[in-house]
């Protein structure tokens, strides 16, 4: 079984947002609009965060990709009365959407805030809703979304390389955000897999894992943005 | 001071049920109408999109979540105390400890509320319920919302029993002062009460159980409650004081709302004989020490996570103690902490008036305090990208006040059906025992404080 | 029966025992007529291109079924179409190599926006009102005829044609439709790069944006150009950034940038050097004359770029590190460091670009920084500057060239309202100039003069308003497409897509028009082809196949792409521009008294809206901005310490007035930007621009000054000064998507 996992390294990210646009796109996820958005509402499943460090002159500016870390002790799981935010085999935090029921006890215990809430049914003025992806179901009022892995595509990979009868290559799946990184910052894998790409830079001495001390055993690891060589 | 006789205790006691003045119509018309007012909000809310309310990404608790933690805690008044006072047979509690029952069976049933009413999808709100779907699938007894739901239950059944074994022998007295439909129903309700030896010793063999028994559930359930903070990695929730700092402040504001139910109904029901200065006194004193304990437990809190100093329960620390929660902050030491212990530390303010002000300012502070625990942990979670300031929009304000009408209504409508002091305890005394049955004319003497 | 064909006949009949029972009969009759070879529910990809910036990433575009409101032979209705689900970065395209950026992923949002226009339209009511009525494509094409039948054929000036910038098939098209009134297409953009071109041409002979070998550089340095957002090809840019920085075992690339406000790409260097405004050349030479004194360059270096520069051959002597210090406030010993640098981790390269050529000075600062390349033989070089080999399209249709340079922008405004020269009909294609022209050029009134205005676009903006009528163009999805990518390549590349999805309305492609109404007219246009594709299949079979036993044009279609070795005569022609002069510093000219106007004032492109041509994607909009997080907003970027001198906090509303008007938005504090620099960003205060952008935030070119770059005539951008007033507390207008701006709490409390 596998343990799906990504890498994202910050020597390369440049805080560009393709990730995040195409996030929303592959995954419907829904515009607030900027009442909403000013009130908190705005969904991002990914985002860039971006820190400032000194003081002009001598000023840095740090990004990191952030999304939902797909934990191994995610605390999101336990304290969801409905199951609907659970552990899948192959590790992913999946987020049933039928069967939540908003308590968003979910979030408040992500260490991340990586989890949106929608607070009101999501809508596309017409014809927007073309371009919706059938592939992901849409979600209703009163329902926490995350990011998923794409897991969307991991299953549709799945699907056809047990049809074909063969393994999944190493960088077949690829969430969108994965696909979407024009400085390759992103890359996604087996983690269980010694020689996948992914499984090779999480074990990058430049490697951690954000909020590592929180004890959630993220499936993301961030390698470092250094100047000296490592 | 004056001790009626039981003569008296009846026609004053019962004077409520069986006339009805325009005042009453009134205030059932005033509260009645901020409920339905409330519960049309609530409906617009599920309506319309969650997202009338000022609940945002990060912060995704406020005002609904700390309304249900207060009613909860104030729920903790009645049957709590109640049962310590029959316990160490604190003669002075007879005419408190129904209307201290009342408030619990009422805070729990409007906290238990709360839980529904913040529901994303409150049309679902029964997945929580353990039922045996055709699915198979049982909510997840690993979440402490889930344990909420059995705690809240529990202790519900438990203070309605509470609550209604020591009524059947009122509800008896008046079954046979009336006729027609109120007989039968105060016959049914009174379940065949007919004042026998046996039925006595029944009655006070059950108040003993139930005594000892909704102690141990009282306090689990505030504990439990605590544990939806407690369980989750939010800097400043993850600490194992909240259990008893929970339940010392669920008992801290159930007196203060005793105190103020106590105060309103002497006052409008003209029970000034039976509800002396003697009993806020005595109330005020408990209150002073529950207020020099959650002084102590609050003191704990902060030291401890000031001297742990982790950067992330540091900053939820410094914006609590100094920063845009800092005004709220100082409010609730005020509230909990300086107004009681001068108030109810110097004799001379503990008065009636003396009590209900301070016991105002607790009710005040204690909200806060479950405000203060919630939101600013809620907005200042590790990433600071994601930080977020969540302020309250007006349906939101409108659903959770809402709740203190539905209070006094059901208070109101309780007064009007049931004598709010228990008849046959005031007139049997201090001598509660079956063979002592209580003679009409026997003079109610007060009891001592037995604490 | 084969499966494909069941499976439809299954869909089609399932819907249809669904449907009959209900809806609107035409609707149900249109729908049931196959429109498109697709199987429900399964997704195929087809090659297109990224249209939202001249870079020309290659896309992939995922399709699929979908039920849509569609306009078929006039009729409107309910129809199961192939329609375009997703962009992706096409994997194998040269220049994008799988990425994509978030405008391109946007991009879908063009074709399905609620605000399209769908069917050509005729003015109703006055200029500029927006309001117009619906008119068929032949009445419209036939009034368009007979006014240019009606121009007067012997002024050069009489049509107008205001255009994009390019060097694809379209352009040339229009090039050849211009030419064929006697002008030339007027093409103006805000963040255009005509300085820079015209600085490659004198340095190195190449008329051309730069393509930047980043993958194999050790030391990058940048002056003001930023290439990783909104400059060139930023995803090319990118993806070598990446590399750049981690693609080689053991080496990873260094990088500064100097500039005066933190750009995207400046939050990315390792080092950030803010130089006063109009210094950058000032530093490059510096460095250069450091380079020079410790014979720190290879043997053979600089040559003709350096020749170009007065003061080169002795060693410019003008330039110390302590000189460098006085005029740009970069430390003597940080310029000697960053010379050292640049000279030892070879291969080093310099790129210019953005603010620092928008000054009256920016082509010195560009042939500053072209003979610093030069002078460390970065140029035509692994890890330097190259050229990208461009095919020339209009050599390959056999047009004839340019009879004469295109007019200005804002030499036609001047003359139009002098009454010099009043174009008769103008055309506008593919550009809003009256939102990023500065005000003071008074654009809007010009065009006002012009009696009969054509507009090909798809949304109404503030300059199709002003359109007498409108023939609206397919999107890019609906309509043949194809780039001619200037940079961010090594090889020649010319990209072709045959449409996506069948047009969603009643429109036409732009292109088609054209030759359509070149038929119409008296004196006809003379094209060979019907159709735009018969166009691109005339050009295409000029280039060599790629693929054995396939012709050129079908190859290209099926890969999206040509690319390979150009033969000779179909490659633009380096032209060497001698014009004998050499450059040396001169102070910057700024625009407004500095005592009034304390603070320099820079407009940037915006990193999802550019010039604020994609304003009208929602996507965008509610994307955070990478530096500020703020979304469906403007924002006013100010230095901490001055906001604090002037009781500034964060949100709190602004002005900015320059000489020529103001502005107001939220401020956002930043420490990325220097203490006299106040910064906003372009994109933002479309007074017409869809639902998504009308009305929102400010657009800071309505305060820019007129000044321009002395040599090119290009507008210097940068060079307004401006003072700042705070106007009250926050109104909520701006709004940000992020909490705290650092990430430690020491920092916060101490």
């Amino acid at each position: 079984m596998a343990r799906w996992g990504m890498a994202a390294d910050l020597d390369r990210c440049n805080g560009c947002g393709g990730c995040v646009v195409a996030c929303h796109a592959e995954n419907n996820i829904s515009t607030v609009g900027p009442e909403q958005a000013s009130r908190g509402r705005a969904k991002h499943w990914i985002r860039v965060e971006r820190y400032w460090e000194g003081d002009f002159p001598d000023v840095k500016l740090k990004f990191r990709p952030t999304m939902c870390q797909q934990c191994g002790n995610a605390p999101c799981e336990p304290v969801c009365p409905t199951y609907a935010s659970h552990h899948t085999e192959d590790g992913l935090n999946a987020q049933v959407y039928n069967r939540c029921i908003g308590t968003r006890y979910c979030a408040n215990a992500c260490p991340y805030n990586a989890r949106f809430f929608d607070f009101f049914n999501p809508s596309w003025e017409k014809p927007l809703q073309l371009q919706l992806n059938p592939d992901v179901s849409l979600r209703e009022v009163g329902v926490m979304e995350k990011c998923t892995f794409c897991v969307q595509r991991i299953r549709g990979t799945q699907t056809t390389a047990k049809t074909e009868g063969r393994e999944i290559r190493d960088g077949e799946i690829q969430p969108a955000c994965v696909q979407a990184c024009s400085t390759r910052a992103l890359v996604f894998g087996d983690l269980e897999d010694r020689e996948s790409e992914v499984s090779r830079l999480s074990r990058s001495p430049r490697g951690s894992k954000l909020l590592e001390d929180v004890g959630t055993r993220p499936a993301v690891t961030y390698l470092a943005r250094l100047t000296e060589e490592a | 001071m004056t001790h009626p006789t039981g003569s008296q205790i009846n026609r004053d006691l019962l004077h409520p049920l069986f006339n009805t003045s325009w005042r009453f119509y009134l205030l059932v018309a005033i509260f009645g109408g901020i409920v339905l007012f409330g519960l049309a909000t609530w409906f617009t809310q599920t309506v319309n999109g969650y997202g009338v309310t000022g609940i945002r990404w990060p912060v995704y608790w406020g005002f609904y979540v700390t309304s249900f933690v207060f009613w909860i805690g104030i729920s903790h008044a009645g049957t709590l105390i109640s049962a310590i006072l029959r316990l160490v047979n604190a003669g002075w509690r007879r005419p408190v400890t129904r209307c201290a029952e009342v408030i619990t069976a009422f805070a729990l049933i409007i906290g238990a509320l709360f839980p529904i009413i913040h529901l994303g999808r409150p049309w679902l709100a029964f997945w929580m319920f353990p039922y045996p779907s055709e699915r198979l699938i049982w909510p997840n007894f690993r979440s402490p919302l889930v344990w909420d739901f059995f705690a809240i239950n529990t202790y519900l059944t438990g203070s309605l029993l509470f609550l209604y074994l020591p009524i059947i022998p009122d509800f008896a007295i008046v079954r046979d002062k009336s006729t027609g439909l109120r007989r039968k129903i105060y016959g049914a309700l009174a379940l065949g009460w007919r004042g026998t030896p046996k039925q006595w010793h029944r009655l006070e063999t059950a108040m003993q159980i139930m005594a000892i028994a909704i102690i141990p559930v009282a306090v689990s359930v505030h504990t439990i409650v605590s544990f939806d903070f407690s369980m989750a990695p939010v800097p400043t929730w993850n600490t194992t004081i909240f259990g008893p700092y929970f339940v010392a402040g669920a008992i801290f504001s159930g007196i203060a709302g005793l105190l103020i139910a106590m105060a309103v109904l002497r006052k409008f029901l003209h029970l000034e004989a039976y509800l002396h200065p003697l009993h806020f006194e005595n109330l005020g004193k408990l209150m002073l020490v529950m207020a020099l304990l959650w002084g102590y437990f609050v003191f704990n809190e902060r030291l401890v996570t000031y001297y742990g100093n982790e950067p992330a329960e540091m900053s939820v620390y410094w914006r609590t103690q100094s920063g845009t929660f800092a005004p709220l902050f100082w409010t609730m030491v005020i509230c909990n902490f300086v107004l009681p212990l001068i108030l109810m530390g110097i004799r001379r303010f503990r008065t009636i008036t003396g009590c209900v002000i301070a016991s105002i300012g607790v009710v005040i502070g204690m909200w806060l305090e479950r405000f203060l625990i919630i939101v600013p942990a809620l907005g200042h979670k590790y990433l600071p990208y994601s930080y977020g300031i969540y302020r309250p929009t007006p349906p939101e304000i409108i659903v959770a006040s809402s709740t203190f009408a539905a209070m006094a209504l059901l208070y109101v409508l309780f007064a009007k059906v049931v004598p709010i002091i228990s008849i046959w305890e005031l007139k049997a005394g201090e001598h509660p025992s079956p063979e002592l049955l209580p003679p009409a004319t026997e003079e109610h003497r007060l009891g001592d404080l037995h604490l | 029966m084969d499966r494909r064909s069941f499976i439809k006949l299954t869909a089609v009949s399932g819907t249809s025992a669904a449907l009959a029972s209900c809806g609107n009969p035409e609707n149900q009759f249109i729908r049931f007529l196959p429109d498109e070879d697709i199987v429900p529910g399964v997704a195929v990809w087809k090659p297109s291109i990224c249209p939202l910036c001249a870079a020309g990433c290659g896309l992939t575009v995922r399709v699929m079924d979908a039920d849509a409101e569609v306009t078929r032979d006039g009729q409107a209705g309910i129809k199961r179409i192939a329609a375009a689900k997703k962009l992706e970065g096409a994997p194998a395209h040269p220049v994008n190599r799988g990425g994509l950026c978030a405008r391109g992923h946007a991009a879908i949002q063009v074709t399905y926006h609620p605000d399209r226009i769908t069917q050509p339209l005729k003015r109703s009511g006055d200029r500029g009102t927006g309001q117009y009525e619906a008119i068929s494509w032949e009445d419209a094409l036939a009034e368009v005829v007979s006014r240019l039948n009606g121009v007067d054929a012997a002024n050069p000036r009489a049509v107008a044609f205001l255009s994009r910038v390019g060097a694809g098939h379209r352009s040339a098209l229009i090039q050849q439709f211009a030419g064929h009134f006697g002008g030339s297409p007027i093409s103006f953009e805000l963040f255009g790069d005509d300085v820079l071109r015209r600085a490659n041409a004198v340095s190195f002979g190449r008329d051309q944006l730069p393509t930047v070998d980043l993958a194999n550089a050790r030391f990058v340095l940048s002056f003001g150009a930023d290439f990783l957002g909104t400059w060139n090809s930023p995803v090319a840019q990118s993806a070598a950034y990446g590399d750049m920085r981690r693609g080689r075992p053991g080496i990873r690339g260094s990088f500064a940038q100097v500039e005066a406000r933190m750009s995207q790409t400046g939050a990315s260097a390792d080092e950030w050097v803010p130089a006063r405004p109009g210094t950058e050349g000032v530093l490059a030479l510096g460095l250069a004359h450091v380079i020079m004194a410790a014979s720190l360059q290879p043997a053979a270096a600089a040559g003709r770029a350096g020749s170009m520069v007065a003061g080169w051959g002795a060693g410019l002597s003008d330039y110390t590190p302590q000189r460098v210090e006085e005029l740009t406030g970069v430390p003597a010993a940080r310029v000697d460091r960053l010379a050292r640098q640049f000279a030892e981790l070879r291969p080093a390269v310099a790129i210019a670009g953005g603010a620092a050529l928008a000054h009256s000075n920016g082509l010195f600062t560009a042939m500053a920084v072209n003979a610093l390349n030069a002078l460390v033989g970065s140029v035509d070089q692994p890890g330097g500057l190259s050229f990208t080999p461009q095919f020339n399209t209009g050599s390959a249709l056999k047009f004839s060239p340019a009879a004469q340079p295109a007019t200005p922008l804002q030499m036609l405004a001047a003359d139009a309202l002098s009454g010099a020269a009043v174009p008769q009909v103008a055309f506008v294609d593919g550009v809003n100039p009256v939102f990023t022209t500065p005000r003071a050029w008074r654009v809007r009134e010009a065009l006002e003069k012009v009696p009969y205005i054509v507009s090909f676009g798809s949304f109404l903006d503030e300059t199709s308003a002003l359109a007498d009528i409108i023939l609206p163009d397919h999107s890019f999805l609906e309509s043949w497409v194809e780039a001619v990518p200037e940079s961010g390549v090594a090889a020649a590349v010319a990209s072709v897509a045959a449409p996506v999805m069948r047009p969603l309305y009643a429109t036409r492609a732009t292109p088609d028009v054209l030759l359509e109404i070149g038929r119409g007219l008296q004196r006809p246009l003379g094209a060979a082809w019907q159709t735009f594709d018969e166009m691109l299949g005339a050009s295409f079979a000029t280039l060599p196949s790629t693929t054995p036993d396939v012709d050129a044009w079908t190859d290209a279609q099926t890969k999206g792409l040509w690319s390979g070795v150009l033969p000779a005569g179909l490659a633009r022609q380096a032209q060497a521009v001698a014009d004998g002069a050499t450059y040396a510093f001169e102070a910057p000219r700024f625009d407004g008294d500095a005592k009034q106007f304390p603070f320099h004032f820079l407009p940037y492109p915006s990193v999802p809206f550019g010039d604020g041509s994609t304003a009208h994607l929602p996507w965008l909009q509610e994307m955070p901005d990478p530096l500020t997080s703020a979304m469906w907003s403007s924002w006013v970027e100010i230095n901490p310490t001055t906001a604090a001198n002037m009781g500034i906090s964060d949100g709190d509303v602004l002005e900015v007035a320059s000489g020529h008007g103001s502005v107001r938005a939220g401020a956002v504090i930043s420490p990325g930007i220097a203490p006299d620099v106040i910064a906003m960003p372009m994109g933002q205060g479309h007074t017409m621009f869809t639902r998504y952008a009308t009305g929102r935030g400010a657009n800071p070119a309505e305060i820019l000054a007129p000044v321009t770059e002395a040599a090119t005539g290009a507008l210097a951008w940068a060079a307004t000064r401006v003072r700042v007033t705070r106007i009250g507390p926050p109104d909520g207008s701006l709004v940000l998507f992020a909490g705290g701006i650092r990430e430690h709490l020491e920092q916060e409390h101490r």
